[in-house]
Protein backbone atom coordinates (compact mmCIF):
# COMPACT_ATOMS: atom_id res chain seq x y z
CA UNK A 1 0.00 0.00 0.00
CA UNK A 2 1.23 3.43 -0.85
CA UNK A 3 2.05 5.78 1.97
CA UNK A 4 1.66 9.52 1.35
CA UNK A 5 5.49 9.87 1.23
CA UNK A 6 6.00 7.35 -1.55
CA UNK A 7 3.10 8.85 -3.47
CA UNK A 8 4.80 12.20 -3.39
CA UNK A 9 8.14 10.71 -4.49
CA UNK A 10 6.49 8.88 -7.35
CA UNK A 11 4.65 11.98 -8.36
CA UNK A 12 7.89 13.97 -8.42
CA UNK A 13 9.63 11.30 -10.46
CA UNK A 14 6.78 11.11 -12.94
CA UNK A 15 6.60 14.83 -13.43
CA UNK A 16 10.38 15.38 -13.61
CA UNK A 17 10.88 16.15 -17.22
CA UNK A 18 12.88 18.38 -19.46
CA UNK A 19 11.54 21.85 -19.73
CA UNK A 20 11.64 24.50 -22.42
CA UNK A 21 12.48 28.03 -21.42
CA UNK A 22 12.50 31.05 -23.66
CA UNK A 23 15.42 33.35 -23.04
CA UNK A 24 14.52 36.58 -24.76
CA UNK A 25 13.53 38.18 -27.09
CA UNK A 26 13.39 40.77 -24.30
CA UNK A 27 16.25 39.83 -22.05
CA UNK A 28 18.98 42.15 -20.84
CA UNK A 29 21.82 39.78 -21.55
CA UNK A 30 20.90 39.14 -25.17
CA UNK A 31 22.07 42.66 -26.09
CA UNK A 32 19.15 43.26 -28.38
CA UNK A 33 16.27 41.14 -29.51
CA UNK A 34 17.49 37.59 -29.72
CA UNK A 35 15.43 34.63 -28.62
CA UNK A 36 17.09 31.49 -27.34
CA UNK A 37 14.99 28.41 -26.84
CA UNK A 38 16.63 26.52 -24.00
CA UNK A 39 15.85 22.94 -23.17
CA UNK A 40 16.59 22.43 -19.52
CA UNK A 41 17.25 19.37 -17.44
CA UNK A 42 17.05 20.91 -14.00
CA UNK A 43 19.45 23.80 -14.19
CA UNK A 44 21.53 22.34 -16.98
CA UNK A 45 20.97 23.39 -20.56
CA UNK A 46 20.72 20.40 -22.88
CA UNK A 47 19.80 22.17 -26.10
CA UNK A 48 19.98 25.71 -27.44
CA UNK A 49 18.09 26.91 -30.48
CA UNK A 50 18.63 30.55 -31.43
CA UNK A 51 15.80 32.37 -33.20
CA UNK A 52 16.91 35.50 -34.97
CA UNK A 53 15.34 38.00 -37.32
CA UNK A 54 13.54 40.27 -34.88
CA UNK A 55 15.60 43.19 -36.15
CA UNK A 56 15.48 42.24 -39.81
CA UNK A 57 14.99 45.34 -41.93
CA UNK A 58 15.80 44.16 -45.46
CA UNK A 59 19.20 45.78 -45.49
CA UNK A 60 20.18 43.97 -48.68
CA UNK A 61 16.92 44.72 -50.49
CA UNK A 62 17.20 48.39 -49.56
CA UNK A 63 20.75 48.33 -50.88
CA UNK A 64 19.57 47.10 -54.26
CA UNK A 65 17.29 50.11 -54.57
CA UNK A 66 19.85 52.75 -53.66
CA UNK A 67 22.86 54.13 -55.47
CA UNK A 68 26.26 53.06 -54.23
CA UNK A 69 26.89 56.20 -52.19
CA UNK A 70 23.41 56.12 -50.66
CA UNK A 71 24.21 52.77 -49.09
CA UNK A 72 27.01 54.15 -46.88
CA UNK A 73 24.65 55.50 -44.18
CA UNK A 74 22.84 52.16 -44.11
CA UNK A 75 26.06 50.27 -43.41
CA UNK A 76 26.43 52.31 -40.20
CA UNK A 77 23.34 50.60 -38.86
CA UNK A 78 24.68 47.09 -39.34
CA UNK A 79 27.12 46.86 -36.47
CA UNK A 80 26.20 50.08 -34.74
CA UNK A 81 29.00 49.72 -32.21
CA UNK A 82 31.65 49.75 -34.94
CA UNK A 83 30.17 51.99 -37.63
CA UNK A 84 33.54 53.20 -38.87
CA UNK A 85 34.52 49.66 -39.66
CA UNK A 86 31.36 48.93 -41.61
CA UNK A 87 31.96 52.05 -43.67
CA UNK A 88 35.53 50.89 -44.17
CA UNK A 89 34.52 47.43 -45.35
CA UNK A 90 31.83 48.65 -47.74
CA UNK A 91 33.85 51.49 -49.20
CA UNK A 92 36.82 49.18 -49.71
CA UNK A 93 34.66 46.65 -51.55
CA UNK A 94 33.35 49.25 -54.01
CA UNK A 95 36.84 50.71 -54.47
CA UNK A 96 38.17 47.27 -55.31
CA UNK A 97 35.33 46.73 -57.74
CA UNK A 98 36.04 50.02 -59.49
CA UNK A 99 39.82 50.01 -59.08
CA UNK A 100 39.90 53.38 -57.32
CA UNK A 101 43.11 54.68 -55.76
CA UNK A 102 43.07 56.20 -52.31
CA UNK A 103 45.57 58.93 -51.33
CA UNK A 104 48.16 58.08 -48.73
CA UNK A 105 46.88 60.46 -46.09
CA UNK A 106 43.32 59.17 -46.40
CA UNK A 107 44.57 55.61 -45.88
CA UNK A 108 46.25 56.62 -42.65
CA UNK A 109 43.16 58.51 -41.51
CA UNK A 110 41.10 55.42 -42.19
CA UNK A 111 43.37 53.19 -40.14
CA UNK A 112 43.52 55.63 -37.22
CA UNK A 113 39.73 55.93 -37.07
CA UNK A 114 39.18 52.22 -37.61
CA UNK A 115 41.52 51.18 -34.83
CA UNK A 116 40.09 53.75 -32.44
CA UNK A 117 36.73 52.25 -33.30
CA UNK A 118 38.04 48.80 -32.49
CA UNK A 119 39.09 50.03 -29.05
CA UNK A 120 35.67 51.61 -28.50
CA UNK A 121 33.90 48.44 -29.61
CA UNK A 122 35.99 46.19 -27.37
CA UNK A 123 35.41 48.59 -24.49
CA UNK A 124 31.66 48.28 -24.90
CA UNK A 125 32.02 44.54 -25.07
CA UNK A 126 34.11 44.39 -21.93
CA UNK A 127 31.77 46.69 -20.06
CA UNK A 128 28.60 44.85 -20.95
CA UNK A 129 30.25 41.48 -20.42
CA UNK A 130 31.18 42.61 -16.91
CA UNK A 131 27.62 43.79 -16.45
CA UNK A 132 26.27 40.40 -17.51
CA UNK A 133 28.40 38.74 -14.86
CA UNK A 134 27.49 41.21 -12.13
CA UNK A 135 30.51 43.49 -12.24
CA UNK A 136 28.90 46.86 -12.59
CA UNK A 137 31.99 48.97 -11.96
CA UNK A 138 33.85 47.83 -15.07
CA UNK A 139 30.87 48.96 -17.12
CA UNK A 140 31.23 52.53 -15.83
CA UNK A 141 34.98 52.49 -16.36
CA UNK A 142 34.72 51.26 -19.95
CA UNK A 143 32.03 53.76 -20.84
CA UNK A 144 34.14 56.57 -19.42
CA UNK A 145 36.94 55.74 -21.88
CA UNK A 146 34.58 55.14 -24.77
CA UNK A 147 33.00 58.52 -24.19
CA UNK A 148 36.34 60.18 -24.89
CA UNK A 149 36.69 58.27 -28.15
CA UNK A 150 33.17 59.28 -29.17
CA UNK A 151 34.01 62.91 -28.40
CA UNK A 152 36.96 62.65 -30.75
CA UNK A 153 34.85 61.03 -33.46
CA UNK A 154 32.34 63.81 -33.02
CA UNK A 155 35.04 66.39 -33.56
CA UNK A 156 35.99 64.60 -36.79
CA UNK A 157 32.65 63.64 -38.31
CA UNK A 158 29.99 65.52 -36.34
CA UNK A 159 28.35 62.28 -35.26
CA UNK A 160 28.70 60.18 -32.17
CA UNK A 161 27.49 56.78 -33.32
CA UNK A 162 26.60 56.53 -37.02
CA UNK A 163 29.42 58.37 -38.70
CA UNK A 164 29.05 57.69 -42.46
CA UNK A 165 32.51 59.18 -42.69
CA UNK A 166 34.25 57.11 -45.37
CA UNK A 167 33.85 57.94 -49.04
CA UNK A 168 34.83 56.12 -52.20
CA UNK A 169 38.35 57.20 -53.03
CA UNK A 170 39.21 58.90 -49.77
CA UNK A 171 37.78 60.83 -46.86
CA UNK A 172 35.38 63.79 -47.04
CA UNK A 173 37.08 65.98 -44.43
CA UNK A 174 40.52 66.25 -42.95
CA UNK A 175 41.10 65.87 -39.22
CA UNK A 176 40.39 69.05 -37.26
CA UNK A 177 43.49 70.72 -35.82
CA UNK A 178 42.99 69.46 -32.30
CA UNK A 179 42.37 65.83 -33.24
CA UNK A 180 45.92 64.50 -33.34
CA UNK A 181 46.93 66.08 -30.02
CA UNK A 182 43.67 64.87 -28.47
CA UNK A 183 44.30 61.41 -29.83
CA UNK A 184 47.86 61.23 -28.51
CA UNK A 185 46.74 62.52 -25.13
CA UNK A 186 43.97 59.94 -25.06
CA UNK A 187 46.31 57.07 -25.84
CA UNK A 188 48.73 58.15 -23.09
CA UNK A 189 45.83 58.36 -20.71
CA UNK A 190 44.29 55.10 -21.89
CA UNK A 191 47.30 52.80 -21.53
CA UNK A 192 47.36 52.84 -17.70
CA UNK A 193 43.57 52.34 -17.75
CA UNK A 194 44.12 48.88 -19.23
CA UNK A 195 45.87 47.94 -16.00
CA UNK A 196 42.86 49.14 -14.07
CA UNK A 197 40.76 46.65 -16.03
CA UNK A 198 43.29 43.98 -15.22
CA UNK A 199 43.00 44.73 -11.53
CA UNK A 200 39.23 44.62 -11.76
CA UNK A 201 38.66 41.74 -14.17
CA UNK A 202 41.74 39.83 -15.29
CA UNK A 203 43.32 39.36 -11.87
CA UNK A 204 40.00 38.95 -10.15
CA UNK A 205 39.88 35.39 -8.86
CA UNK A 206 36.06 35.40 -8.76
CA UNK A 207 35.91 36.36 -12.42
CA UNK A 208 38.55 33.81 -13.36
CA UNK A 209 36.75 30.96 -11.63
CA UNK A 210 33.50 32.09 -13.17
CA UNK A 211 34.56 31.98 -16.81
CA UNK A 212 37.44 29.53 -17.13
CA UNK A 213 36.46 26.34 -18.90
CA UNK A 214 33.10 27.69 -20.07
CA UNK A 215 31.90 27.30 -23.64
CA UNK A 216 34.98 25.63 -25.06
CA UNK A 217 35.33 25.77 -28.82
CA UNK A 218 37.99 23.58 -30.37
CA UNK A 219 39.90 24.49 -33.51
CA UNK A 220 38.26 21.96 -35.79
CA UNK A 221 34.75 23.09 -34.92
CA UNK A 222 35.80 26.72 -35.18
CA UNK A 223 36.96 26.25 -38.77
CA UNK A 224 33.98 24.06 -39.60
CA UNK A 225 31.68 26.86 -38.49
CA UNK A 226 33.88 29.52 -40.16
CA UNK A 227 34.24 31.41 -36.90
CA UNK A 228 36.29 34.56 -37.29
CA UNK A 229 37.76 37.39 -35.31
CA UNK A 230 38.67 37.26 -31.62
CA UNK A 231 36.57 34.14 -31.17
CA UNK A 232 38.67 32.22 -33.72
CA UNK A 233 41.91 33.50 -32.25
CA UNK A 234 40.77 32.49 -28.76
CA UNK A 235 40.66 28.91 -30.03
CA UNK A 236 44.37 29.15 -30.78
CA UNK A 237 44.31 29.87 -34.52
CA UNK A 238 46.52 32.79 -35.41
CA UNK A 239 44.39 34.28 -38.16
CA UNK A 240 43.84 37.98 -38.58
CA UNK A 241 42.93 39.46 -41.95
CA UNK A 242 44.93 42.56 -41.11
CA UNK A 243 47.99 40.33 -41.20
CA UNK A 244 47.00 37.37 -43.37
CA UNK A 245 45.14 39.17 -46.15
CA UNK A 246 46.30 42.77 -45.69
CA UNK A 247 44.03 45.50 -46.98
CA UNK A 248 44.50 49.26 -46.93
CA UNK A 249 47.93 49.88 -45.34
CA UNK A 250 47.88 47.38 -42.50
CA UNK A 251 51.04 45.71 -43.77
CA UNK A 252 53.04 48.77 -42.70
CA UNK A 253 52.41 48.44 -38.99
CA UNK A 254 53.95 46.24 -36.36
CA UNK A 255 51.52 44.59 -34.03
CA UNK A 256 51.03 41.23 -32.37
CA UNK A 257 48.08 38.93 -32.81
CA UNK A 258 47.01 37.66 -29.40
CA UNK A 259 45.80 34.06 -29.39
CA UNK A 260 44.22 31.88 -26.76
CA UNK A 261 44.71 28.19 -26.16
CA UNK A 262 41.51 26.40 -25.15
CA UNK A 263 38.87 28.61 -26.74
CA UNK A 264 36.83 29.12 -23.59
CA UNK A 265 35.16 32.31 -22.43
CA UNK A 266 38.28 33.31 -20.54
CA UNK A 267 40.40 33.12 -23.69
CA UNK A 268 37.91 35.23 -25.60
CA UNK A 269 38.08 37.79 -22.85
CA UNK A 270 41.88 37.80 -22.86
CA UNK A 271 42.16 38.07 -26.65
CA UNK A 272 39.95 41.16 -26.70
CA UNK A 273 41.68 42.68 -23.71
CA UNK A 274 45.10 42.25 -25.38
CA UNK A 275 43.82 43.43 -28.76
CA UNK A 276 43.03 46.82 -27.28
CA UNK A 277 46.71 47.27 -26.47
CA UNK A 278 47.64 46.22 -30.03
CA UNK A 279 45.20 48.75 -31.50
CA UNK A 280 46.86 51.42 -29.38
CA UNK A 281 50.19 50.44 -30.93
CA UNK A 282 48.78 50.70 -34.46
CA UNK A 283 47.23 54.12 -33.85
CA UNK A 284 50.49 55.41 -32.38
CA UNK A 285 52.48 54.25 -35.39
CA UNK A 286 49.90 55.65 -37.81
CA UNK A 287 49.95 59.06 -36.12
CA UNK A 288 53.75 59.10 -36.28
CA UNK A 289 53.79 58.23 -40.00
CA UNK A 290 50.76 60.34 -41.03
CA UNK A 291 51.81 62.17 -44.20
CA UNK A 292 50.43 65.51 -45.36
CA UNK A 293 48.63 65.78 -48.69
CA UNK A 294 45.39 65.09 -50.48
CA UNK A 295 42.56 63.23 -48.78
CA UNK A 296 40.36 62.56 -51.80
CA UNK A 297 41.38 60.64 -54.88
CA UNK A 298 40.04 60.98 -58.40
CA UNK A 299 36.49 59.70 -58.38
CA UNK A 300 33.98 60.06 -61.22
CA UNK A 301 30.93 62.22 -60.46
CA UNK A 302 28.56 59.43 -61.37
CA UNK A 303 29.56 56.18 -59.80
CA UNK A 304 29.04 53.28 -62.17
CA UNK A 305 31.25 50.29 -61.37
CA UNK A 306 31.96 47.98 -64.30
CA UNK A 307 29.81 44.87 -64.54
CA UNK A 308 31.21 42.12 -62.37
CA UNK A 309 31.21 40.90 -58.81
CA UNK A 310 33.53 41.01 -55.85
CA UNK A 311 33.78 39.49 -52.42
CA UNK A 312 35.79 41.80 -50.22
CA UNK A 313 36.51 41.21 -46.56
CA UNK A 314 37.95 43.14 -43.66
CA UNK A 315 38.71 42.30 -40.05
CA UNK A 316 36.04 44.13 -38.10
CA UNK A 317 36.11 44.08 -34.27
CA UNK A 318 33.83 41.04 -34.45
CA UNK A 319 35.54 39.12 -37.22
CA UNK A 320 35.43 38.77 -40.95
CA UNK A 321 33.09 41.40 -42.36
CA UNK A 322 32.52 40.57 -46.01
CA UNK A 323 30.66 42.39 -48.74
CA UNK A 324 29.60 40.54 -51.85
CA UNK A 325 28.58 43.06 -54.50
CA UNK A 326 27.31 42.22 -57.97
CA UNK A 327 27.32 45.13 -60.39
CA UNK A 328 25.48 45.20 -63.71
CA UNK A 329 27.16 48.44 -64.75
CA UNK A 330 24.38 50.69 -63.49
CA UNK A 331 24.52 53.13 -60.61
CA UNK A 332 22.81 50.72 -58.23
CA UNK A 333 24.19 47.36 -57.16
CA UNK A 334 22.43 44.41 -58.76
CA UNK A 335 22.98 42.37 -55.61
CA UNK A 336 24.43 43.51 -52.35
CA UNK A 337 25.12 40.95 -49.68
CA UNK A 338 26.68 41.34 -46.27
CA UNK A 339 28.53 38.50 -44.63
CA UNK A 340 28.31 39.62 -41.05
CA UNK A 341 30.71 38.10 -38.53
CA UNK A 342 28.24 38.07 -35.65
CA UNK A 343 25.68 36.10 -37.72
CA UNK A 344 28.21 33.36 -38.41
CA UNK A 345 29.71 33.37 -34.92
CA UNK A 346 26.28 33.06 -33.33
CA UNK A 347 25.53 29.94 -35.38
CA UNK A 348 27.97 27.93 -33.26
CA UNK A 349 26.01 28.57 -30.05
CA UNK A 350 24.00 25.30 -30.33
CA UNK A 351 27.36 23.49 -30.19
CA UNK A 352 29.11 25.32 -27.36
CA UNK A 353 26.03 26.08 -25.25
CA UNK A 354 24.70 22.69 -24.08
CA UNK A 355 26.07 21.18 -20.91
CA UNK A 356 26.26 24.44 -19.02
CA UNK A 357 24.08 26.04 -16.38
CA UNK A 358 21.51 28.64 -17.40
CA UNK A 359 23.53 31.33 -15.65
CA UNK A 360 26.57 30.36 -17.70
CA UNK A 361 24.64 30.72 -20.96
CA UNK A 362 24.68 34.43 -20.27
CA UNK A 363 28.47 34.39 -20.06
CA UNK A 364 28.86 32.26 -23.19
CA UNK A 365 26.46 34.38 -25.22
CA UNK A 366 28.20 37.52 -24.01
CA UNK A 367 31.59 36.16 -25.01
CA UNK A 368 30.48 35.73 -28.64
CA UNK A 369 30.02 39.50 -28.83
CA UNK A 370 26.96 39.71 -31.03
CA UNK A 371 25.36 42.89 -32.29
CA UNK A 372 21.84 42.13 -33.41
CA UNK A 373 21.81 44.93 -35.95
CA UNK A 374 24.40 42.94 -37.82
CA UNK A 375 23.00 39.47 -37.19
CA UNK A 376 19.56 40.31 -38.53
CA UNK A 377 20.44 42.95 -41.11
CA UNK B 1 48.58 25.67 -54.47
CA UNK B 2 48.24 28.57 -56.89
CA UNK B 3 44.79 29.40 -58.31
CA UNK B 4 45.91 28.29 -61.79
CA UNK B 5 47.02 24.86 -60.58
CA UNK B 6 43.81 24.50 -58.68
CA UNK B 7 41.63 25.33 -61.69
CA UNK B 8 43.70 22.92 -63.81
CA UNK B 9 43.22 20.09 -61.31
CA UNK B 10 39.49 20.71 -61.03
CA UNK B 11 39.02 21.00 -64.78
CA UNK B 12 40.89 17.77 -65.47
CA UNK B 13 38.78 15.90 -62.92
CA UNK B 14 35.37 17.37 -63.63
CA UNK B 15 35.68 18.28 -67.28
CA UNK B 16 32.45 19.67 -68.61
CA UNK B 17 30.90 20.27 -65.21
CA UNK B 18 33.01 23.43 -65.06
CA UNK B 19 31.26 25.75 -67.47
CA UNK B 20 33.69 28.65 -67.18
CA UNK B 21 36.66 29.63 -65.10
CA UNK B 22 38.92 32.60 -64.68
CA UNK B 23 41.72 33.61 -62.35
CA UNK B 24 41.73 37.09 -60.82
CA UNK B 25 44.82 37.67 -58.70
CA UNK B 26 44.75 35.07 -55.93
CA UNK B 27 41.10 34.26 -56.55
CA UNK B 28 39.91 31.51 -58.86
CA UNK B 29 36.35 31.82 -60.13
CA UNK B 30 34.30 28.98 -61.53
CA UNK B 31 30.81 28.55 -62.92
CA UNK B 32 29.72 24.99 -62.48
CA UNK B 33 26.81 22.69 -63.20
CA UNK B 34 24.52 21.96 -60.34
CA UNK B 35 24.64 18.19 -60.90
CA UNK B 36 28.29 18.10 -59.86
CA UNK B 37 28.27 21.00 -57.40
CA UNK B 38 28.45 18.87 -54.26
CA UNK B 39 31.22 16.61 -55.56
CA UNK B 40 33.22 19.57 -56.78
CA UNK B 41 32.91 21.47 -53.51
CA UNK B 42 33.82 18.32 -51.61
CA UNK B 43 36.92 17.99 -53.77
CA UNK B 44 37.83 21.62 -53.06
CA UNK B 45 37.51 20.94 -49.37
CA UNK B 46 39.89 17.99 -49.74
CA UNK B 47 42.32 20.28 -51.53
CA UNK B 48 42.58 22.40 -48.41
CA UNK B 49 39.83 24.97 -48.77
CA UNK B 50 38.37 24.17 -45.40
CA UNK B 51 36.94 27.60 -44.64
CA UNK B 52 33.60 28.51 -46.18
CA UNK B 53 33.45 32.29 -45.92
CA UNK B 54 30.04 32.93 -47.32
CA UNK B 55 27.15 31.58 -49.34
CA UNK B 56 25.31 34.26 -51.29
CA UNK B 57 22.40 34.10 -53.69
CA UNK B 58 21.67 36.15 -56.79
CA UNK B 59 18.50 36.41 -58.85
CA UNK B 60 19.28 36.54 -62.59
CA UNK B 61 15.74 37.22 -63.64
CA UNK B 62 16.60 38.08 -67.26
CA UNK B 63 17.83 34.54 -67.91
CA UNK B 64 15.30 33.00 -65.53
CA UNK B 65 17.89 31.63 -63.15
CA UNK B 66 18.87 31.78 -59.51
CA UNK B 67 22.48 31.52 -58.48
CA UNK B 68 24.26 30.40 -55.34
CA UNK B 69 27.76 31.74 -54.79
CA UNK B 70 30.23 30.01 -52.50
CA UNK B 71 33.32 31.81 -51.24
CA UNK B 72 36.00 29.41 -50.09
CA UNK B 73 39.42 30.06 -48.63
CA UNK B 74 41.94 28.31 -46.48
CA UNK B 75 43.58 29.47 -43.29
CA UNK B 76 46.99 28.45 -44.60
CA UNK B 77 47.30 29.81 -48.13
CA UNK B 78 46.21 33.09 -49.74
CA UNK B 79 44.40 31.31 -52.60
CA UNK B 80 40.63 31.90 -52.64
CA UNK B 81 37.87 30.30 -54.66
CA UNK B 82 34.52 31.64 -55.79
CA UNK B 83 32.12 29.03 -57.08
CA UNK B 84 28.85 29.92 -58.80
CA UNK B 85 26.02 27.47 -59.33
CA UNK B 86 23.02 28.44 -61.43
CA UNK B 87 19.63 26.77 -61.25
CA UNK B 88 16.41 27.47 -63.16
CA UNK B 89 13.79 29.51 -61.30
CA UNK B 90 11.11 26.85 -61.80
CA UNK B 91 13.21 24.22 -60.07
CA UNK B 92 15.64 25.96 -57.71
CA UNK B 93 17.20 22.96 -56.01
CA UNK B 94 20.87 22.59 -55.09
CA UNK B 95 22.44 19.89 -52.99
CA UNK B 96 23.24 21.21 -49.52
CA UNK B 97 26.84 21.39 -48.33
CA UNK B 98 26.04 21.38 -44.61
CA UNK B 99 27.66 17.94 -44.35
CA UNK B 100 30.90 19.51 -45.61
CA UNK B 101 30.84 22.77 -43.69
CA UNK B 102 28.50 23.29 -40.74
CA UNK B 103 28.62 27.02 -41.29
CA UNK B 104 26.57 26.52 -44.46
CA UNK B 105 23.58 25.74 -42.23
CA UNK B 106 22.57 29.33 -41.54
CA UNK B 107 23.81 30.67 -44.86
CA UNK B 108 21.65 28.20 -46.76
CA UNK B 109 18.67 28.91 -44.56
CA UNK B 110 19.12 32.58 -45.35
CA UNK B 111 19.34 31.91 -49.08
CA UNK B 112 16.20 29.76 -48.83
CA UNK B 113 14.38 32.38 -46.78
CA UNK B 114 15.15 35.42 -48.90
CA UNK B 115 15.78 33.96 -52.35
CA UNK B 116 13.89 30.71 -52.36
CA UNK B 117 16.69 28.35 -53.29
CA UNK B 118 15.94 24.94 -51.83
CA UNK B 119 18.94 23.06 -50.51
CA UNK B 120 18.44 19.34 -50.80
CA UNK B 121 19.68 17.41 -47.79
CA UNK B 122 19.71 20.38 -45.44
CA UNK B 123 18.93 19.07 -41.93
CA UNK B 124 16.63 21.92 -40.94
CA UNK B 125 15.59 24.11 -43.85
CA UNK B 126 13.37 26.75 -42.24
CA UNK B 127 13.03 30.47 -42.68
CA UNK B 128 15.57 32.29 -40.56
CA UNK B 129 15.27 36.07 -40.84
CA UNK B 130 11.62 36.53 -41.76
CA UNK B 131 8.79 35.01 -39.77
CA UNK B 132 7.73 31.43 -40.39
CA UNK B 133 4.45 32.37 -42.08
CA UNK B 134 6.02 34.76 -44.56
CA UNK B 135 4.85 34.40 -48.13
CA UNK B 136 7.26 34.79 -51.01
CA UNK B 137 10.97 35.37 -51.24
CA UNK B 138 11.80 39.05 -50.63
CA UNK B 139 15.14 39.26 -52.38
CA UNK B 140 13.81 38.05 -55.72
CA UNK B 141 13.62 40.81 -58.27
CA UNK B 142 9.95 40.16 -59.01
CA UNK B 143 8.90 40.16 -55.36
CA UNK B 144 5.96 42.48 -54.79
CA UNK B 145 4.33 43.32 -51.51
CA UNK B 146 1.24 45.49 -51.50
CA UNK B 147 2.37 47.02 -48.22
CA UNK B 148 5.49 48.36 -49.90
CA UNK B 149 5.58 52.04 -50.66
CA UNK B 150 6.76 52.43 -54.24
CA UNK B 151 10.09 54.14 -54.49
CA UNK B 152 10.06 56.55 -57.41
CA UNK B 153 13.30 58.11 -58.53
CA UNK B 154 13.26 61.91 -58.76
Amino acid sequence: MNTPETEITEHVQETMEEMYVNMGPQHPSTHGVLRLMLKLDGEVVTEVVPYIGYLHRCHEKIGENRTYIQIIPYTDRLDYLASMYNNFGYVLAVERLMGLQVPERAEYMRVILAEMQRIASHLIWMGTFGLDLGNFTIFMYCFREREKILDMFESVSGQRLNYSFYRFGGMPLDFPESFLTDCKAFLEWFKPRLHEYDAMMTDNIIFQKRVQGLGKLDQKTAIDYAISGPMLRASGIKWDLRRNDPYSIYDRFEFDIPVGSTGDVWDRYMVRRLEMAESVKIVEQAIRQLPPGEIMGKVPKKLKPPAGDIYSRVESPRGELGFYIVSDGSEKPYRYKVRSPAFVNLSVLPIIGPGHLVADMVAILGSIDIVLGEVDR
Amino acid sequence: MTPDEMVQAIRSQFGEAVKASEVKGVEARMDINREKSYELLARLKEMGFGYLNCVSSVDWIASGELEAVYNLSSLKEPTKVLVRVRVPREDPVIRSVVSLWSTADWHEREAYDLMGIRFEGHPDLRRILTSEDWVGYPLRKDYRDERLVPYEPY
